[in-house]
């Protein structure tokens, strides 16, 4: 039945990447798009301890051959059997670096090899300073989700194809409570999902080599493969107009497994919020 | 039969509501693209529906509200569209590309308060009245196909009967049923809502439940506004 009020406006966030919208029937030839731009406040990366807040903008594109973009996200609805939504999915991951103290690492490193002193973490409190870089990477795989009721549905997603040496997979496995109406225009969206991971995707992103601790300073660390997160989320949608929409999300993610116990782990809870306004096409 | 909570729209909004097209008025208004979002699954349904009628329902969450003269009114660029809704709210829903591309909203032509949209699944009406049992009970199988394809929780159900529901001041309310063996007897009458999530119980309805195997035919005097399949 319908999915109608599914709508998951993802961002160019990590944090929005679990959303994905349901199958959306249309004309032929026609399509469903919202773009917009808000606010995200995050942190600075996978369990780090110091926030940022930046501009959101905001994509959700649905054709009517199935094919969708959704913030980082691109897919093709293969299903035609209503209950059940498949095919590949696509997602951008985006780089990991120092985050803005690209230039005090040059900085501190040169330092660091003419003292053959303290190693960058420790002189700047920044544990990814030293740390190798991870390059934006495009992962490929596919989508599974079934609607145990038109309004709940389990989620799940393979990706191949993260980490500078393009060999990390995840998985992710949740459920959905789609389109609950608290108010007239009004609609919430809850999500939990568990996220695992294979022992090169967690070595890439919290694992320490011994050369990455000679630079960084950071515990060598040998990271196993397994549960990564937990994640819980809710979205907030005022819908003011046919065409105008407030958009707000917030997830809550907790690190589990070796993820959690990786030296470049400083807060293994943390909080995403974003708030943005989009125009639907 | 789609349950509420398939999709619910209430229009309270008290906001200046900001339109690419028409000015929506706050509060009187749903999107025709979420709309047919809804009303397409039926169309696209490939299982036998020869029995059925879909329409879009608005639903008041007030009891007692007169949709008499009321109408929906789709106001787009290309397409000027009013439907007016019967007794109960329904309204056959036009399935337009154009539309659906200008992403226009549907208007209410009266304030009626917080209502919700949804999509209506019933049995059609015969011009004559009479209803053949085996029929009804073709016709509700078909109605839960409809339900099952949409929502898989509902494999458990059965069809149990029919309610027919009548207009509050018909001339006439009820039910004869006729059977194999020549005896005749009315349907007790009793008030309810139409359909299941409707706030307003106040209906004249008649309960038909299957049973046995002997050929019956139930008539109808007065034509009832809707035939709705019960599941069980």
């Amino acid at each position: 039945m319908t999915k109608l009020f599914a709508l998951t406006l993802a961002a160019f966030s990590s944090a929005a990447c679990a959303q994905m919208p349901a199958t959306n029937p249309m004309p032929d030839g026609s399509r469903d798009m919202y773009v917009g731009l808000g606010v995200v406040s995050a942190p600075r990366y996978e369990g780090g301890r110091d926030r940022e807040t930046s501009a959101l903008p905001v994509l959700q594109v649905q054709w009517s051959n199935g094919l969708f973009v959704s913030g980082m996200r691109a897919g093709l609805h293969l299903s035609r059997v209503p209950g059940l939504e498949w095919g590949p999915l696509l997602e951008l991951q985006p780089r990991r670096d120092v985050d803005g103290a690209g230039g005090a690492v040059d900085g501190i490193g040169e330092m660091r090899i003419g003292l053959v002193a303290l190693p960058l973490a420790a002189t700047n409190g920044n544990r990814l300073a030293g740390m190798p870089v991870i390059e934006r990477r495009l992962l490929g795989g596919a989508f599974l989700n079934y609607y145990l009721t038109p309004d709940w549905r389990v989620t799940g997603s393979l990706l191949y194809g993260a980490g500078n040496a393009r060999d990390g997979m995840k998985f992710d496995i949740g459920v959905q409570r789609l389109a609950l109406e608290v108010g007239p225009h009004h609609r919430l969206a809850f999500d939990a999902a568990l996220g695992f991971a294979s022992r090169r995707y967690n070595m890439a992103f919290f694992g320490v080599s011994e050369s990455d601790s000679f630079n960084s300073g950071n515990a060598v660390f040998e990271a196993g493969g397994g549960l990564k997160d937990l994640r819980l989320g809710a979205r907030w949608n005022w819908a003011w107009s046919p065409a105008w929409m407030l958009t707000t999300s917030a997830q809550a993610t907790h690190l589990l497994g070796s993820a959690r116990s990786s030296p470049l782990v400083e807060r293994p809870t943390n909080l995403t919020v974003s708030t943005a306004i989009a125009y639907r096409f | 039969m789609p349950t509420a909570s398939h999709f619910t729209t209430c229009c309270t909004l008290a906001l200046s509501a900001l339109t690419a097209g028409a000015p929506a008025r706050a509060g009187d208004w749903v999107s025709y693209r979420d709309a047919y979002r809804a009303m397409v699954v039926f169309e696209k349904y490939g299982g036998q529906k020869n029995f059925l009628q879909s329409q879009l329902q608005v639903a008041p969450q007030e009891r007692g509200v007169s949709f008499e003269g009321v109408q929906l009114t789709l106001a787009g660029k290309t397409n000027q569209v009013n439907l007016p809704l019967d007794p109960l709210g329904r309204t056959p829903f036009p399935l337009l590309k154009g539309a659906y591309d200008e992403n226009v909203a549907l208007m209410l032509s009266r304030k009626i308060g917080s209502f919700s949209v949804r999509p209506r699944v019933s049995i059609a009406l015969q011009p004559d009245g009479v209803y053949e049992d085996v029929e009804l009970r073709a016709a509700c199988e078909q109605a839960l196909g409809f339900a099952r394809y949409g929502d898989g929780s509902l494999r458990t159900r059965q069809c149990a009967g029919v309610r027919f529901v009548f207009a509050k001041r018909a001339a006439e309310i009820g039910v004869r049923v006729h059977r194999g063996d020549g005896s005749d007897a009315s349907l007790a009458v009793t008030t309810s809502a139409a359909f299941s999530g409707d706030s307003d119980d106040g209906y004249p309805t008649v309960r038909y439940r299957f049973a046995g195997s002997e050929r019956v035919q139930l008539v109808t005097a007065y034509p009832p506004l809707a035939i709705v399949p019960l599941f069980e």
